[in-house]
């Protein structure tokens, strides 16, 4: 600890602070521009200067210089002052001033620190900036005119989402903030560097002119797509959520988002949004009452008795999963309830259940900084959870953490720093974790696991995994499977992070066993920074499987229940919120159900693919629309409250399940916080003390040994093997209604590598007929060197590119590609 | 005891002189009030160049103290911004004038137009069409 002295006031502050973090402390507000608390100190813009006692004659940095003991600050000196007026001056001589037409106007650090240093007049002149303003891609608008060169864009960009998209670029008074060979931009568009940017030279173009900052109310809640559970700030004016708002003091995360979260936010106002019941009359969808509607679906939903069945999205509030749940058990009578499509939630409800006696993994996304070797399975991981790929580039790149990554196809994660990537031939997952876990039990690693249950069972179910016999089979040198065993042992603090989700049906529940061996058999559970974190593809998947909404004793999963309508055993079919059309494996299967079905109910925001083919559509709120809690991947409760009230004639599904409870005489809670003491894997919390950031609830783990069952797919000679995953500007079909990141990934497209391309003489975009048995769909071919040889992949979020025509959930799908 | 005539000729007197006096009332509407220049009647938005001034920076709207402006931006072929909707209600208005001291670009000013009445609430809500300055 270092003593000082800040403007006559006494700190004492850690050994490594700088003079800004000590003033801080101390009360003292100093002005910064370029500078951050998520960045490394940079000490471009010299806003920050201060005089110091034992340095006179210059004026020192406060952001940059760190402490010593017995300094003596001061940071209003008439000096000091003279010169940061000269910053600003120095700022504002090139810079264009145009801020009644700049979006950042009162919002901007150049005007308020012209504000606050009163520099009303420039003692110098200059010509202005003649930069070309670049309007190249639909999310952000680039001018340089009105940049300030602090470098935020640039750092924030490389030191945390590590895409180096943005550079410096030529010398002096010509230097600017420049792209790949000062091309347009491309990149993952996440908009960090938009939310660094202290001035109006990046801006968010989907809310270009919409309103001036000041006009917007700031409401806290959580992102509505993936598992990571980020918090954000949706910016809301007259009753619209017209964009969202930086804060870097919210979550774990320090307001970054990803694209989805940042620029999907467009789906809640849509003009796509349901605006009424729509029930079919004559062949027709017509617009019908809340309560038409209502009694028609209680009248069939009871009617159909053990004959109806539900479908839920994970999307929901564990609220109205929790009534769903009631109303379809105990007021239909019907134990056929599922989500994810039966198989998302299998690594939960199937692997670590039985792995660990308890369906959540035990470790959270704060772990991954305190870890010391991440071993990712699937560098999906990214595109899936990027918010949590943040936290993994931050560690690697911060931290020093090493990283091992299993995957089939290479992937962003592996270009970090000193990351190890073993590159495994498709849906060899399992059997090269078998592989690590038998190098632990043979190499005497894993001895602190001989009492544990399944201990003799697993030493002699892998017999057959050393790696050298199935090095061939996964296509990884059994050396470097040992490797990665052996560090992953020797790590003190070593965390298994895989990704899960609809587009991953690839033996999940096995592969969930299988990295559960691994971190039993090495001793990684119970510590800091160590164990096991399972991505979960939507914001409450979690929640999904805490609440148990899947089959009760004696149900059908999501698979059998449509099986059970395709051969007309179920009657009624309640749908809230998926869209199995176009989400779930095998196309041809699900439609023919729908089709089948006597009468289909849908739930949901939009009149989706699957909505098309209901009776009854009851249009419902979207996350900003209702108040409810949401359990991130980690189990983290995470509570919202409406920002905005319901659009058009929508109905929170809190209510509407209730209505439809009490419609069949039931009794149900009256508000959310009465539905979640019912919850009882939540008893531990209390609903009033939720936020936005939300509590974690331990997995209280009971380790036991599972073999893993390992099934062999080999891909047909001549035939390529296709892999169906997410891609980063998406998650579910929701993201395809949420402008933003449809306007980056507007369609479906086929990855494939450029040996394969090579031969087929196919280059990018070039539209290629991919083909099974089943069927044939038409794709943009990307030419990409993350793909290996043979191998193909493709997204499955897309309508208009319905992947899942050919794929029917299989690790690996042979298929043939032609021009 | 003063003379009980004396103010009674004193009022005669001012009534006489008034008699020869250019006359104070108007026969409004046949004639027709000078106004001051620095009378604050109906807004007008100028014009340069053939398009509005005013480049949509919610200044007015934000300093008004009667909320009656509203203004929506647009974004032009040009990527510029300008006032895609902007209109006054003139039922609120207070006429205090702050819209024309916020604007950053001297796009607003007030009239000498005074004559608002009308039938109909509607027709009191100004539009950008009605305000743009004539030329
Ligand atoms: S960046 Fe700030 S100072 Fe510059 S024009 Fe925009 S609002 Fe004004
Ligand atoms: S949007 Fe994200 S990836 Fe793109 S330049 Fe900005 S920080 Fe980098
Ligand atoms: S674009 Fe913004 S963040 Fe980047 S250097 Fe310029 S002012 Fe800084
Ligand atoms: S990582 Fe997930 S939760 Fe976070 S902003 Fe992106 S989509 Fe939303
Ligand atoms: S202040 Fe001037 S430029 Fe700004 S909106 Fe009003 S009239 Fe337009
Ligand atoms: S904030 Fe210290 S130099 Fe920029």
């Amino acid at each position: 600890m270092v003593t000082l002295t800040i403007d006559d006031k006494q700190v004492t502050v850690e050994k490594n602070a700088t003079i800004f973090d000590a003033a801080k402390v101390a009360g003292v507000n100093i002005p910064i521009l370029c500078h951050d608390k998520k960045l490394k100190p940079f000490g471009a813009c010299r806003m920050c200067l201060v005089e110091v006692e034992q340095m006179k004659g210059r004026l020192i940095p406060a952001c940059t210089t760190p402490v010593t003991e017995g300094m003596i600050v001061r940071s209003t000196t008439e000096s000091v002052e003279k010169a940061r007026k000269l910053v600003l001056e120095l700022l504002m001589l090139n810079h264009p001033l145009d801020c009644p037409v700049c979006d950042k106007g009162g919002d901007c650090e150049l005007q308020n620190l012209a504000y606050d240093h009163k520099v009303n007049v420039n003692r110098l002149s200059d010509e202005k900036f003649h930069h070309e303003i670049d309007y190249n891609n639909p999310l952000i608008e680039r001018d340089q005119n009105r940049c300030v060169l602090c470098g935020k864009c640039v750092r924030i960009c490389d030191e945390i989402v590590s895409r180096g998209a943005l550079t410096f670029m030529n010398r002096g008074i010509e230097t600017k903030i420049g792209t790949e060979f000062d091309g347009p931009l491309n990149c993952e568009f996440c908009g960090s560097c938009i939310s660094v940017c202290p001035v109006g030279a990046l801006l968010a173009r989907p809310f270009k002119f919409k309103a001036r900052f000041w006009a917007l109310q700031k409401k806290s809640s959580v992102c509505g797509y993936c598992g990571t559970g980020c918090s954000l700030t949706l910016g809301v004016k007259d009753n619209k959520v017209l964009t969202t708002v930086y804060d870097e003091n919210q979550g774990f995360h320090n307001g970054q988002l990803c694209v989805r979260g940042r620029f999907g936010y467009q789906f809640i106002n849509s003009d796509k949004r349901l605006k009424s019941p729509l029930i079919r009359k004559n062949g027709e969808l017509v617009e019908a009452g809340w309560d038409e509607a209502l009694e028609l679906v209680a009248a069939r939903l009871k009617s159909a008795g053990t004959a109806a069945a539900a479908l839920a999205t994970p999307r929901m509030t564990n609220e109205e999963l929790l009534l769903l749940k009631q109303l379809m058990i105990k007021e239909v009578g019907s134990p056929n309830i599922d989500h994810s499509a039966g198989y998302g939630h299998a690594a939960l409800t199937a692997g670590l259940a039985k792995s660990f006696g308890v369906a959540a993994a035990p470790s959270t996304i704060l772990d991954i900084q305190k870890s010391d070797l991440l071993l990712v399975v699937k560098s999906d991981a990214y595109e899936t959870h990027p918010v949590v790929g943040f936290e993994i580039n931050m560690a690697v790149k911060n931290k020093g953490v090493k990283l091992h990554i299993l995957s089939d196809k290479r992937g962003k994660l592996g270009k970090l720093p000193g990351a190890t990537v073993l590159v495994h031939a498709p849906g060899t997952e399992v059997t090269l974790l078998n592989a690590m876990a038998k190098v632990l039990i043979d190499e005497n690693l894993a001895s602190g696991a001989v009492a544990i249950t399944g201990y003799t069972e697993l030493c002699a179910g892998l017999a057959g995994f050393a790696p050298e016999q199935v090095a061939d089979q996964c296509g990884v040198n059994a050396e470097a499977i040992r490797q990665m065993a052996r560090d992953y042992a020797a790590a003190d603090k070593a965390l298994i992070v895989f990704p899960t989700g609809l587009a991953y049906p690839v033996q999940d529940a096995q592969v969930a066993h299988a990295v559960a061996n691994l971190a039993i058999l090495a001793g990684k559970l119970g510590k800091e920074g160590s164990g096991l974190l399972v991505l979960q593809e939507k914001n409450n998947s979690q929640g999904a499987v805490d609440v148990g909404f899947v089959p009760a004793t004696g149900g059908l999963d999501a698979r059998a229940i449509l099986d059970g309508c395709v051969s007309g055993s179920i009657k009624t079919l309640l749908i809230a919120g998926e869209n199995p059309l176009v989400s779930y494996p095998n196309q041809t299967n699900v439609r023919e159900a729908l089709q089948n079905v006597e009468f289909l109910v849908v739930a949901d925001l939009f009149l989706t693919e699957t909505a098309k083919q209901a009776d009854v559509v009851l249009p419902v709120c979207s996350y900003a629309e209702k108040e409810g809690t949401f359990t991130a991947t980690d189990r983290r409760v995470q509570k919202v409250q409406p920002v905005i009230s319901p659009v058009a004639q929508s109905r929170p599904e809190f209510k509407m399940y209730g209505d439809l409870i009490r419609i069949l005489g039931g009794q149900a809670p009256a508000t959310p916080a009465d539905a979640f003491v019912e919850i009882p894997a939540y008893a531990v919390l209390s609903y009033a003390s939720l936020s936005t950031e939300g509590a974690f609830v331990p997995a209280s783990v009971s380790s036991q040994l599972v073999l893993p069952k390992c099934s062999v797919s080999v891909v047909e000679t001549g035939k390529l093997a296709l892999l169906v995953g997410a891609a980063l500007y998406h998650c579910g079909t929701l993201s395809q209604f949420g402008e933003g990141p449809l306007s980056v990934c507007p369609e479906g497209y086929l990855e494939i590598s450029r040996s394969d391309a090579a031969r087929m003489k196919i280059v990018d975009n070039d539209e290629v007929a991919v083909s099974t048995a089943s069927g044939t769909v038409r794709l943009k071919a990307r030419v990409s060197p993350r793909m290996s040889e043979g191998i193909v992949f493709s997204p499955y979020h897309f309508a208009g590119n319905p992947i899942n025509q050919i794929w029917s959930g299989a690790a690996v799908t042979s298929v043939t590609i032609s021009k | 005891m003063p003379n009980p005539f004396t103010p009674i000729m004193q009022g005669m007197k001012i009534t006489l002189g008034h008699l020869f006096k250019k006359p104070i009332t108007l026969q409004y509407p046949e004639e027709r009030p000078k106004v001051a220049e620095r009378f604050r009647g109906l807004h007008g938005l100028k014009v340069s160049h053939n398009r509005a001034k005013c480049v949509a920076c919610y200044l007015c709207p934000t300093v008004c103290p009667a909320k009656c402006i509203t203004v929506e931006a647009g974004e032009d072929a040009n990527h510029d911004k300008f006032a895609a909707v902007y209109e006054i209600d003139m039922l609120r208005c207070i006429f205090c004038g702050y819209c024309v001291e916020a604007c950053p670009v001297d796009a607003l000013k007030m009239t000498g137009e005074f004559e608002l009445a009308n039938y109909r609430r509607e027709d009191f809500v100004f539009t950008k069409e009605r305000l743009l300055e004539k030329k």
